[in-house]
């Protein structure tokens, strides 16, 4: 986008009105943080939670320590690990159960079965099954990602309209060359539309796992956003629990988008029209 | 019987037949199978007035003339029936055994012949279905045929066959379908094929911590040692189904789960209803909506203990909120994805802008929302064992949770299997409500020719 | 069908309301700052009750027309008037839509979340003028002459996309429209039903005269039904060749194989072959 419709959309009335809301809001969150401070009356809730200047000033310092940015290495790490780990599994187990029905037979009631258990139910079992702590937490978050990618492998799949079949069969397509130029291709949609949900579940997971599984002791696992905001609540600084909250907002937000546009990559043909 | 290079010839003139519009295809198709397929010469007389009567015709192509019998009390004698038009439906009607006119083919004509009392037949065997198409003969007759209502009244009517059967219109249609689809899957490979698949993973796991006791599992409980504990009275660790303590914690998890998804469903529905229906409200409200939501449900556990006082009201908290995200976003996408023509049918209608919102945008969403809505309970048990394993007490992920702290490892597979099944069954219950609320969707997708 | 003859049928004497009058109408659209011109300085005059019909390739900006009169779009240029008052121009570039002139949709637009009695009693039912009693025996009543009674009760997902085309135009008819605005409404019908809803679309003219401005790429249903075929060009669109159908009212579909109906057909043919191929061959996507 060039800088000068950027500019145009910066300033557009839609864009003015968002920031105008949210300015609103900044304005009734200092306020009633600051209640008890100004007013000698403490606001139920608001009253409680650190006021945004004191999050900015907080998070301004942050910016400069290593061990803050460490801390989001440490999770993104985790993310794209257990998530490409989720695609890797999951893309082709969807393609497998959505070509043969056998297949989807055997493996999709299991598979429904086991989905309704939410990943962080698996979190002891995890532990007590994998030998590291590090593992444990990935096994955790493949999980969560795993369970949509392969949802939404088979959604893309199923509504592949037939006629593209019949169109190649009766231009003498073999099985694989179906696969590899109908399915493939038809389902790919559905995957980048997959992975983008599932990015953001994987990060649920992660900061859970990381907060969860408490950090910082058995061989170098820990770390990471998740341990970062609880021993900022543990030791009491709750600006920077704020930083922390927002922080990971914003580095769930870019892998999203990283995987949109990677995705976008893989689908020109959808740009048309 | 007729061959099946005729049977689409067949069924294609069957569903040109007014009466016959609305039958669905298998029954049709057993229509077909009985109607037989004639030709006749241009001048060449059909049936007599006063011949026996036991045959209803459907014009497939040509022209008939059909003369009614001067003593019938009609307002118009004589008619000319053309394709798609029916005749002969003295064949169906009560107490009538003969004739009612004389018809003789214009030029070649050809026609199908159905017997009539085996199509009376085969509607008694689906009442629902053969009333509305002996009310669409009875119109047909009464209008086309410029006959009184006299006459028409003798077409039978299957509204006794219903009464008996004790079920009304929509009724048939849900639990007829019901009955219908299990029936079928029955007979399909699918249901012997899951079995399969339980089998292998259950055998998996029996083996490799049981009988083969791999190394990485020997720590684990094996099924036998969990389905024993489950189902045992007195179990080692206090928590199988016969005792009480297992149905308080799914108790409070459920109570929690309910006044949590209540709540932001009430919340959020509005919210992504107005999102979606007002530019101006999405472009102020949207932006800082859409800055909160990325953030993992969890990171907000802290703030949550800091503001809320206890530990029940963080728990409830934290499930709201991961529900109240996925519920209002989808609505709003809901809201968006109605066909434009609706609220331009509307506007050209002459209905106002609210009026529109009530008629249009929110029953035209609908579909969405309840899909939303079980995007948002799956979400909401997520949050909540997330919650209850941090800082509740009491509670499926407290159990699990404890359970592993405690070491009492069967208790932790017997909590999860609980957690999968109840969440299943509540997002089956919502998917159960929209069914109920949008009665109109369930028998479009079960009858519509789209 | 009926059976009663009367030669007057196509007559437009008795009809007061409904002239449509678009003078000098261009609209021009700009996506993306690349100017785009869909119709081109376009003048018709259509009296009250007529048959219209707008013939024409796809894409060619007929549809533009349409949803400018019904309100849907502004106009760049030009006016509309309905019976001599201003529905867009200078001033006032977007129309308000209303219930004179009704729009039937393409794909159709009857409520999937109603029956096809509460579609039919919306919009007396929205104006709140009439008790419900009054509104629903009416609409019962007006089923029944378009051959609907038994449909009720059925929602529209339930019935063929004939007779949901059938109650589309009841529903449109119950608000006492001046004008039905109809865009491609039979485009995905088989020709069968086709034929089918062309007879039954005149029944219903007979019995309720209304102006009709109906949008179609198909000749032949546009020389069986209409009064007079304006054909355009492709876009921009612009009124290329003006056709008189004297074929006489009532007709039914023994009048496609007359030879009158041959003529025409001969007559209009030509240029509407022409402009499609203009349209193909600069590749113009279907509206």
């Amino acid at each position: 986008m060039s800088l000068s419709k950027f500019s145009d959309k910066l300033f557009s009335r839609a864009a003015l009105r968002g920031i105008f809301a949210i300015c609103v809001f900044m304005v009734l969150w200092e306020v009633g943080a600051r209640s008890e401070q100004w007013f000698g009356y403490r606001f139920p809730f608001v009253g409680l939670v650190p006021p945004p200047t004191d999050v900015l000033v907080s998070w301004s310092g942050l910016i400069g320590d290593a061990g803050y940015w460490h801390s989001w290495y440490k999770s993104f790490l985790r993310v794209f690990g257990g998530f490409t780990a989720a695609m890797l599994i999951g893309i082709p187990l969807g393609l497998i159960m959505a070509v043969n029905k056998s297949c989807y037979g055997i493996i999709f009631p299991t598979f429904e079965v086991l989905r309704p258990i939410p990943p962080l139910a698996w979190v002891p079992a995890s532990i007590i099954f994998w030998p590291t702590q590090e593992l444990s937490i990935a096994f955790v978050t493949f999980l969560g990602a795993f369970y949509t990618i392969v949802i939404n492998v088979l959604g893309g799949a199923k509504s592949i309209n037939k006629q593209f079949i019949q169109a190649a069969l009766s231009m003498g397509a073999s099985q694989w060359d179906i696969f590899r130029r109908i399915v493939l291709p038809a389902t790919l949609p559905s995957i980048v539309v997959g992975s983008a949900v599932g990015m953001g579940i994987t990060w649920e997971v992660v900061v859970a796992a990381e907060m969860i599984s408490g950090g910082g002791a058995s061989g170098g696992a820990g770390g990471g956003l998740g341990f970062f905001i609880w021993s900022s609540y543990v030791g009491g600084s709750y600006e920077q629990i704020i930083v922390g909250m927002f922080s990971i907002g914003i580095a769930g937000y870019i892998s999203s988008e990283l995987i949109r546009q990677l995705g976008g990559k893989f689908t020109p043909w959808l740009k048309t029209r | 019987m007729p061959d099946p290079a005729n049977k689409s010839e067949i069924l294609s003139a069957l569903k040109s037949a007014m009466p016959f519009q609305m039958v669905p295809d298998n029954l049709m198709q057993e229509i077909a199978a009985i109607c037989t397929q004639e030709s006749y010469e241009a001048g060449e007389k059909i049936y007599d007035l006063g011949a026996l009567a036991d045959d209803v015709f459907i014009v497939s192509s040509g022209s008939v003339q059909h003369i009614l019998s001067a003593d019938t009390d009609a307002s118009k004698h004589e008619k000319i029936m053309r394709s798609g038009d029916v005749f002969g439906w003295a064949a169906v009607l009560e107490g009538q055994s003969v004739r009612l006119a004389a018809t003789t083919s214009i030029e070649p004509t050809q026609v199908l012949r159905i017997n009539g009392k085996k199509l009376v037949e085969l509607f008694e065997s689906d009442p629902a279905v053969g009333d509305v198409v002996m009310t669409r003969f009875a119109t047909m007759i009464n209008k086309e045929f410029y006959v009184p209502r006299s006459i028409a009244d003798q077409v039978p009517g299957f509204k006794q066959a219903l009464k008996a059967s004790n079920l009304q219109g929509s009724e048939v249609t849900t639990m007829a379908l019901t009955v219908y689809r299990i029936a079928t899957w029955l007979k399909s490979p699918r249901p012997y094929l899951m079995l399969i698949g339980f089998a292998v993973f259950l055998g998996f796991w029996m083996l490799s911590v049981e009988i083969w006791k791999l190394p990485r599992f020997v720590s684990m409980p094996g099924p036998t040692e969990v389905f024993t504990e489950w189902f045992s009275e007195d179990p080692y660790y206090g928590l199988s189904f016969y005792t009480p303590e297992y149905y308080k914690h799914i108790g409070i998890s459920l109570r929690r789960i309910g006044f949590a998804f209540l709540l932001a469903t009430a919340l959020g529905v509005p919210l992504g209803l107005f999102l979606g229906w007002s530019q101006k409200f999405r472009e102020y409200i949207f932006p800082l909506f859409e800055v909160f939501r990325p953030i993992p449900i969890l990171a907000w556990v802290p703030l949550a203990i800091i503001m809320f006082v206890g530990s029940e009201t963080p728990v409830i908290f934290l499930t709201f909120l991961a529900s109240f995200f996925a519920t209002t976003l989808n609505t709003m996408l809901g809201v968006e994805s109605i066909d434009e023509s609706y609220s331009r049918a509307a506007k050209c209608l002459g209905a106002s802008r609210w009026q529109t919102f009530i008629h249009v945008v929110i029953p035209g969403s609908m579909p969405y929302i309840f899909t939303g809505l079980q995007i948002s309970i799956g979400v909401a048990w997520f949050s909540l064992v997330a919650g209850e394993m941090v800082s509740g007490q009491f509670g499926l992920g407290y159990i699990i949770n404890t359970a592993y702290m405690m070491i009492e490892y069967p208790k932790i597979i017997i909590g999860m299997i609980t957690l999968g099944v109840i969440g299943y069954v509540t997002s089956a219950m919502v998917r159960m409500m929209g069914d109920y609320l949008m009665q109109w969707r369930v028998r479009e997708l079960a009858l519509g020719d789209n | 069908m009926s059976a009663v003859i009367d030669e007057n049928l196509g007559s437009l004497a008795d009809v007061s309301d409904g002239a449509i009058s678009i003078k000098d109408v261009v609209k021009v659209y700009d996506p993306d700052g690349a100017a785009v011109m869909a119709v081109d300085h376009c003048s018709i005059e259509i009296p009250a009750g007529e048959i219209c019909m707008i013939v024409g390739p796809s894409g060619c900006g007929k549809t533009t027309l349409l949803n400018a009169i019904a309100g849907f779009h502004g106009i760049t240029s030009g006016s509309i008037h309905l019976d001599g008052e201003l529905l867009c121009g200078p001033e006032q570039p977007q129309a308000e839509p209303g219930s004179d002139r009704i729009v039937v949709f393409q794909n159709g637009a009857l409520f999937p979340w109603k029956t096809n009695l509460e579609n039919v009693a919306f919009g007396p039912m929205m104006a709140g003028k009439q008790s419900k009693a009054e509104i629903y025996e009416k609409a019962r009543s007006m089923m029944a002459d378009a051959g609907l009674s038994g449909n009720e009760n059925n929602y529209p997902g339930e019935i063929s996309s004939g007779l949901r085309r059938r109650v589309e135009i009841v529903r449109a008819l119950m608000n006492d429209p001046k004008v039905l605005l109809f865009d491609e409404p039979y485009r995905a019908l088989d020709s069968l039903t086709k034929s089918v809803m062309h007879e039954a679309l005149l029944e219903i003219y007979y019995r309720n005269k209304v102006t009709i401005f109906f949008i179609t790429h198909d000749l032949e249903e546009a020389i069986f039904l209409g009064h007079r075929l304006i054909i355009m060009s492709s876009r921009p669109c612009k009124p290329k060749k003006i056709v008189e159908v004297d074929i006489p009212h009532p007709r039914d579909y023994s009048v496609l194989t007359s030879p009158r109906f041959r003529e025409i057909l001969n007559e209009a043919k030509d240029v509407v072959h022409d402009e499609a191929m203009k349209a193909f061959e600069a590749g113009e996507k279907e509206g």
